[in-house]
C-alpha cells in the first residue's frame, strides 16, 4: 500500500474529555445521584461453596428505612442454553446465578441478597439482619485439583462439551477443544531437540480504577433509565433486559465516564440488581461496590495449568508443538480457553501442532474478559519453552523466532491462512531496536517474548450532525477508554477536511444513537471507526447536494475538498469553493439539516502481533525483580493518535509486569480470599517501572479506510515470559509458575546454589 | 467449490472426523445450507455463536458475506476480548 | 462520634479518661481514618493533638533531640539537625506512604499503630529513643522497644498520651541505617524491616552497635545479641554472619498473605548485613 500523508491522522491533539479530567469535572459511574435515591448494598457470601438452604429477610424488611430486599426468587429463572444478550452469546442460567446465587453459593463473595434503605449505614444493618441457612460443602479453588478425581462438584447439571460418552459423569470440566494441524508422530519423529516442561499461572484483576458502580431509576409506566460505569451499555441493556425479563426498548442505559475496564465491564453484576431493588422500592437505588467487592465479587482473567512440548531440528525449525491447557472458568463455565488455544502458537509457522483445551470451573469468581482474554495465559508457556529451546540449541531466542515466524501463507492450527500479517515486520523492527543492540550490564538478564490477538470488528453505529455554524457533533456508542473519541474526532476531521477542534465527539445513551457493540477486543477505533467515517461520507454526499442545489448543478459536478464544495472541473461553471460553514448556514433553505448516519458490522480486522524485549537485574540475596529497560514493539496498522497508541502499549506491559511480578489472589484455607485490596494485591506503582519505550510498526490494514489494526490486547500477551526469560538469562533459573514474586525467586536461587554445591 | 474447514469437534459429530470440505456457493449462507444437506443439524453451528474466516479474515455474525470460488472458509470459535 | 481539638496535654488526657476507652487520640490520621472508614474502629470521641504545640515541634536540647509525638515525616525530613544525626531514622520515616502520606504520618502515629511492620520503629529502637508519655500520673519515660505490646497493643493506660520521641546525641563515629524488604518499590508494607546504629574508633572497630528488627514477630525489637555480635569487629564477614544469624534466630514470624516464614527469617540476616554497612560507611565519614 502506498504511503498515504494525512493531515490529522497520526497527530497528537488533545483529547475532547482532557479538560473535565483534569478539573475532575468528568461524572464517573458514583458521580450519578438522583433525587430520592437509596442506597443499595449486597450481602455476600462466606462461603467458598455452600448449599443455601433458605433465605430470611423478614427482619431486614422490618428495620426502619429499609424500602425493599431481594433475593434471587425476585428474578426469573433462566433455561441453561445459550442465548444472545446484547450480542454476545451467554448461558443465562448462569448469568442470573452469577449476579445472585440460587439453590449454591459458588465463591467466597458471591451475592445471595440485596438491600435499598435510606442511609449506608441503615442499608449496612439490614444486611447483616439477613439471616441465610448455609450447609458449608468441601470447595475446590486450584484448576488442577478440580479436575481430579474425587473434587467437590459445582453444577450438578455439568457435562463436558465435546467428549463422547460424558452423559453420565459428574464433571468440573466445562468443555474440551482441540485444534489439530499436520501430524504429530511425524513431527516428533523429525525432531532433533524436544523441550517438554508444565507452566502455571495465576488469575489476575483488570485492576481498574473505578469500583462498578449503577443508579437505576424506575417510574410507574415500566420505564428504566440506569447510569454505570460499563465498557457497553448496550450490552448492559440487553443483560438486564433478559435477566429481568423486560423489553430492550424499556431500559435506557447511559454510559458513564469509565475509569478503567480492561474487559472486567463487559459484563454486569450490580446493574440488574439496581433495576430490580429500584422496582420493588419505587425509588432510584444506587449501587457502588467497595474496592473489597471488586475483588471478592467480579471477574478475574482465567488463570491456566499447562504442559507445552516441542520439538526442533538441530538447525532451529520447529517441527512439532504440543500444548495442553486447563484453564480456570471460576464458578460458571466460560473460561476463554478458546482463543488461548488459538493464539498459543498463531506466531509460528511450524507443521504438526496439536492444542487441547479444558474449561474448568472452580470456586472463585467467575472470569471476565481482561486485555487479550486467553492469549497471555498460554504464551506463558509457549514463549518460555520457546526460550528453552533456544538455550538447548544454542540459538538467539529472537533468532529462533524469527525463522519460525508466521508469514504470509502460513495456515494456522485452527484453520485459516494468514494473508499478508506484521510478525516478519515486528520482529525485524525489535531486532534492529536500539535496545537489542545495547550490550547487557554484568548481571542484567534479557528476555524477549512474543503475542498474537486477532482484534475484532462486530456492530458499530456512528451519527455525524453538521450544526448551523459549521461545527460537527459525532456521535458514537462506545464508551471511551483509551482515547477513542479523539480518535474518532481525528478521522472525521480527515474525512471533511476541517480543523478538529470543531468536531465535538459525544458518547451516547442507548436510545440516542443505534447499537454499538461494548468497547473491548481493540475494536472501536477499527469498527466504530469505519462507521464513523461512513457516517461522515454521507454527510459529505449531503453537504455536495446542497452545494449542487446552490449552484444549480448535478451533485455528481461538486467534489469536496479541503473541507469546502468545489466545481469538479473548470467547465461545470464558475463558483467559488463553499465551505462547510457556508452551506451549514443555508441548510434549511436548501432542505433541512444536513446530517449523516452509519451502522454496520464491521469485518476484517488485522490480526496484531507484538514483540518485548526486557532488561532485568535480579537482587540474588532477595529475589527482587527491577525491569531495567523495557522496548514494545507492535503492528499497530495505523497509529491515528500515537499518544494513545503509546498508552495502550505501555499500559499493556505495565499490567503484564504485575502479571508476572507480584499479582496473585490468597486463598486461606476456608476458600476465602485474603488479599482484597490494592496493598496485598500488588500491581505494580510507577517507581516500580522503566520508561517503557513504544516501536510503533505500521503495516496498514487494507480493510479499514485509515488502516486500523487494533491495539489494546497484544501488548499484554508477551510480559509475563519475556521477563520470565529475562530472569533465566540473569540467573541461570527457569521459573515455571506465576508470579515470579521475591519470595518463590528468592526460594529458587536457593534451591540452585544447593544443588550446585552438591554436583562440585 | 469453496474450501471449507470445519472446528474439529463439528467434524467429530457430523462429518464423521472429516475437517475439509469442497462446498460450492458463494455466500457463507449458501455453504452453511449445503453443508446442512450433506450432514443434517450442523447448520445451528454454523450461523450462531462462531466466527468464519474468509482467506484468511475473521468475520463475525458472517451470513451474506460473499466467498469467491477458491475461497478458504475456516469456521471458528467466536472471539471477544478484553 | 464527638471531634475535639484540645490546645493543652491536660486537657487532651482529661478528655481521653471522659470517653472512657472509647477516645482515640488523632494525629495525622494515617491510619485513624482509614480504620474507621473500614469501620475497624469506631470510638465515641477523637482527640485531634494538632493544636498542642509539644506535639508539633522538633527541638534541639543538649543531650539530643526531641521530636513531637505528632510531627509529620516531610517535617522530620526537612530538620537540618535531625538528617545530620540520625539519617537512618529519616529515611525510615520517609519510607511511610507517599507524598501525600508525608505531610500527615507522625513517628507517634507509627508507635501507637503498634503494626509490627511499622518502618519508623526498628529505627527507633536502634537510635535507642525514648519515649515521653502524659497521662493522668503525670509523665513517664519509656524505652520504644519497650512500648508495643501485641499487634496493634501497646502499654499506654487509659488517657495517656506520647508527647514526644528523645533521641540521644550520638557519640563521634557513629551512624545509623535502615532498610526494608517490600515486594513493590512504594506503597507496599515491610516484610522485613531493620535499622542499625552503631559507632566505631579511631581504627573502624565497632564499639557499639544496637540492631531494631521489625515484622518479624508481634512487635519490633531490639536484638542485643546481633549488635553484640558486631562490636569489637571490623564488620567482617564473620562477624556479619554471627550477627546475621542473630536477627534469624531473633525471628518468630507468622505465615501470612504478606510473607512466608522461611522468606522473612532469610531476608532478616540479608538486611542484617546491607544495613550495618550502609551504618558503618556513615559513621567513618
Ligand atoms: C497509603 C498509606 C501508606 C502507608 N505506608 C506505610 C509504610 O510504608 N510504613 C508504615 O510504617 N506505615 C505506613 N502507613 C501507615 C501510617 O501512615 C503510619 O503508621 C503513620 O506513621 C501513622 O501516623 P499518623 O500520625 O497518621 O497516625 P494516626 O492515624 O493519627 O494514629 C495512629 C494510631 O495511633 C494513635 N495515636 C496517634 N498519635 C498518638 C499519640 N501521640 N499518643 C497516643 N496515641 C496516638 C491513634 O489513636 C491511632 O490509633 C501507610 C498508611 C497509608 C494510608
Amino acid at each position: 500500500m502506498a504511503e498515504k500523508t494525512y493531515k490529522w491522522v497520526g497527530t497528537r491533539q488533545p483529547r475532547p474529555d482532557g479538560a473535565d479530567k483534569v478539573t475532575g469535572r468528568a461524572r464517573f459511574g458514583a458521580d450519578f445521584d438522583m433525587p430520592g435515591q437509596l442506597v443499595g448494598k449486597v450481602l455476600r457470601s462466606p462461603h467458598a461453596h455452600a448449599n443455601i438452604r433458605s433465605i430470611d429477610t423478614s427482619k431486614a424488611e422490618a428495620l426502619p428505612g429499609v424500602k425493599a430486599v431481594m433475593t434471587s426468587a425476585d428474578m426469573p429463572d433462566m433455561p441453561d442454553e445459550m442465548a444472545p444478550a446484547g450480542e454476545v452469546m451467554v448461558n443465562l442460567r448462569d448469568v442470573t446465578r452469577n449476579v445472585m446465587a440460587r439453590e449454591k453459593a459458588l465463591y467466597d463473595g458471591h451475592a445471595v441478597a440485596a438491600v435499598a434503605a435510606t442511609t449506608e449505614a441503615i442499608a449496612r444493618q439490614a444486611l447483616a439482619l439477613i439471616e441465610v441457612d448455609y450447609e458449608v460443602l468441601p470447595h475446590v479453588i486450584d484448576v488442577d485439583q478440580a479436575v481430579a478425581e474425587g473434587a467437590p462438584i459445582l453444577h450438578e447439571n455439568l457435562r463436558t462439551k465435546n467428549v463422547d460418552g460424558a452423559e453420565d459423569t459428574l464433571t468440573n470440566v466445562a468443555a474440551r477443544i482441540q485444534f489439530t494441524k499436520g501430524d504429530m508422530d511425524s513431527g516428533w519423529s523429525q525432531a532433533d531437540v524436544v523441550i517438554e516442561h508444565a507452566f502455571t499461572t495465576k488469575p489476575v484483576h483488570q485492576g481498574y480504577i473505578e469500583p462498578h458502580a449503577a443508579v437505576a431509576s424506575t417510574t410507574e409506566d415500566g420505564q428504566v433509565q440506569l447510569w454505570c460505569s460499563t465498557q457497553g451499555q448496550f450490552n448492559v441493556r440487553g443483560y438486564c433486559a433478559k435477566l429481568l425479563g423486560m423489553e430492550t426498548s424499556q431500559i435506557r442505559v447511559t454510559p458513564s465516564e469509565i475509569g478503567g475496564g480492561f474487559g472486567g465491564k463487559t459484563v454486569v453484576y450490580g446493574e440488574p440488581l439496581a433495576i430490580k431493588l429500584s422496582q420493588k422500592a419505587g425509588k432510584p437505588v444506587k449501587i457502588v461496590m467497595t474496592r473489597e467487592e471488586v475483588f471478592r465479587g467480579s471477574g478475574p482473567t482465567a488463570a491456566g495449568a499447562m504442559d507445552v512440548k516441542l520439538g526442533a531440528t538441530k538447525d532451529g525449525r520447529i517441527v512439532a508443538a504440543d500444548l495442553n491447557i486447563r484453564m480456570q472458568a471460576g464458578a460458571f463455565p466460560g473460561a476463554p480457553v478458546g482463543p488461548a488455544c488459538m493464539c498459543s502458537f498463531a506466531c509460528y509457522d511450524i507443521d504438526n501442532i496439536n492444542v487441547v483445551g479444558f474449561d474448568v470451573v472452580s470456586n472463585r469468581p467467575k472470569v471476565a474478559a481482561y486485555r487479550a482474554p486467553g492469549s497471555p495465559v498460554a504464551a506463558w508457556g509457549v514463549e518460555s519453552a520457546i526460550n528453552m529451546l533456544a538455550e538447548k540449541l544454542g540459538m538467539d531466542q529472537l533468532e529462533l523466532r524469527i525463522k519460525n515466524a508466521a508469514r504470509e501463507g502460513t495456515k494456522t492450527h485452527y484453520g485459516p491462512t494468514f494473508k499478508d500479517i506484521g510478525m516478519a515486520a515486528t520482529l525485524d523492527a525489535a531486532k534492529n531496536s536500539p535496545h537489542y543492540q545495547t550490550p547487557l550490564k554484568p548481571g542484567q538478564g534479557r528476555g524477549v517474548a512474543v503475542g498474537f490477538w486477532f482484534n475484532i470488528g462486530m456492530d458499530s453505529s456512528a451519527a455525524c450532525h453538521v450544526g448551523e455554524d459549521g461545527t460537527v457533533t459525532l456521535i458514537s456508542g462506545s464508551p471511551d477508554i483509551g482515547g477513542s473519541r479523539a480518535s474518532l474526532a481525528l478521522m472525521a476531521a480527515e474525512e471533511l477536511g476541517v480543523d478538529y477542534q470543531k468536531i465535538r465527539p459525544i458518547v451516547a445513551d442507548t436510545a440516542s444513537i443505534g447499537f454499538n457493540f461494548l468497547t473491548g477486543g481493540s475494536r472501536v477505533t477499527f469498527a466504530t471507526g469505519m462507521a464513523v467515517v461512513q457516517a461522515v461520507r454521507e454527510a459529505i454526499d449531503e453537504l455536495r447536494a446542497r452545494a449542487a442545489k446552490l449552484w444549480e448543478v448535478d451533485v455528481e459536478a461538486v467534489i469536496w475538498e479541503d473541507g469546502c464544495a468545489k466545481p469538479a472541473g473548470s467547465n461545470v461553471g464558475d463558483f467559488e469553493p463553499l465551505s462547510l460553514a457556508e452551506i451549514a448556514v443555508n441548510a434549511g433553505k436548501t432542505g433541512g439539516p444536513i446530517n449523516g448516519h452509519a451502522q454496520l458490522n464491521a469485518q476484517g480486522a488485522g490480526p496484531g502481533f507484538g514483540a518485548q524485549i526486557y532488561d532485568v537485574s535480579v537482587d540474588q540475596d532477595t529475589g527482587h525483580v527491577t525491569v531495567d529497560r523495557c522496548t514494545v514493539v507492535q503492528d499497530v496498522g495505523t497509529a491515528i493518535h500515537p499518544d494513545y497508541v503509546e498508552g495502550q502499549l505501555q499500559g499493556g506491559v505495565v499490567q503484564g509486569i504485575g502479571w508476572a511480578l507480584n499479582e496473585e489472589y490468597i486463598y486461606n484455607d476456608k476458600g476465602q480470599l485474603e488479599n482484597t485490596g490494592f496493598l496485598d494485591y500488588r500491581m505494580p506503582v510507577a517507581s516500580d517501572l522503566p520508561m517503557i519505550e513504544p516501536i510503533i510498526v505500521e503495516v496498514p490494514n487494507p480493510n479499514h479506510p485509515y488502516g486500523v489494526r487494533g491495539v489494546g490486547e497484544v501488548p499484554i500477551v508477551p510480559p509475563m515470559a519475556a521477563i520470565g526469560n529475562a530472569i533465566a538469562g540473569a540467573t541461570g533459573i527457569r521459573m515455571t509458575d506465576l508470579p515470579m514474586s521475591p519470595p518463590k525467586l528468592s526460594a529458587a536461587i536457593d534451591a540452585a546454589r544447593v544443588s550446585e554445591a552438591a554436583d562440585d | 467449490m469453496a474450501k471449507v474447514i470445519l472446528t474439529r469437534w463439528l467434524a467429530r459429530q457430523f462429518t464423521a472426523g472429516q475437517i475439509e470440505h469442497q462446498v460450492p456457493g458463494l455466500t457463507i449462507r449458501a455453504l452453511a445450507r449445503e453443508l446442512e444437506y450433506r450432514y443434517p443439524g450442523i447448520i445451528k453451528h454454523l450461523e450462531d455463536g462462531v466466527a468464519v474466516a474468509i482467506d484468511g479474515e475473521i468475520y463475525q455474525n458472517a451470513f451474506l458475506e460473499k466467498v469467491e470460488p477458491n475461497s478458504e472458509v475456516a469456521f471458528m470459535p467466536p472471539i471477544e476480548g478484553g | 462520634m464527638r471531634y475535639v481539638a484540645p490546645s493543652t496535654l491536660e486537657e487532651a488526657s482529661a478528655f481521653l479518661v471522659d470517653a472512657n476507652g472509647n477516645g482515640r487520640v488523632l494525629a495525622g490520621g494515617t491510619d485513624l481514618l482509614v480504620q474507621l472508614r473500614a469501620g475497624m474502629a469506631n470510638p465515641d470521641t477523637i482527640v485531634d493533638v494538632k493544636h498542642i504545640d509539644e506535639l508539633m515541634t522538633i527541638k534541639e536540647e543538649a543531650d539530643g533531640i526531641r521530636i513531637g509525638a505528632a510531627v509529620c515525616g516531610q517535617a522530620m525530613g526537612e530538620h537540618a539537625g535531625l538528617n545530620n544525626t540520625w539519617p537512618g531514622l529519616v529515611e525510615a520515616t520517609e519510607l511511610i506512604g507517599s507524598t501525600q502520606v508525608q505531610g500527615r504520618a507522625s513517628a507517634g502515629g507509627n508507635l501507637c499503630n503498634a503494626s509490627p511492620a511499622a518502618d519508623s520503629v526498628p529505627a527507633m529502637i536502634a537510635a535507642g529513643a525514648m519515649i515521653s508519655v502524659y497521662g493522668p500520673d503525670g509523665h513517664r519515660e519509656l524505652a520504644v522497644e519497650n512500648f508495643a505490646t501485641a499487634p496493634g497493643k501497646t502499654n499506654l493506660k487509659e488517657g495517656e498520651l506520647i508527647t514526644s520521641i528523645k533521641l540521644p546525641k550520638p557519640a563521634e563515629h557513629s551512624g545509623d541505617a535502615y532498610l526494608r524488604m517490600t515486594p513493590r518499590t512504594e506503597m507496599d508494607i515491610a516484610i522485613v524491616g531493620l535499622g542499625v546504629a552503631l559507632t566505631l574508633d579511631s581504627e573502624g572497630t565497632v564499639t557499639a552497635a544496637r540492631v531494631g528488627l521489625g515484622a518479624v514477630a508481634p512487635t519490633a525489637m531490639l536484638v542485643k545479641e546481633a549488635g553484640d555480635a558486631l562490636v569489637g569487629s571490623k564488620l567482617d564477614d564473620e562477624a556479619l554472619e554471627r550477627a546475621a544469624e542473630a536477627c534469624r534466630k531473633a525471628c518468630n514470624p507468622i505465615n501470612d498473605k504478606r510473607g512466608t516464614i522461611e522468606y522473612r527469617t532469610k531476608i532478616a540476616g540479608v538486611l542484617l548485613k546491607r544495613v550495618a554497612k550502609i551504618a558503618a560507611e556513615r559513621a567513618g565519614s
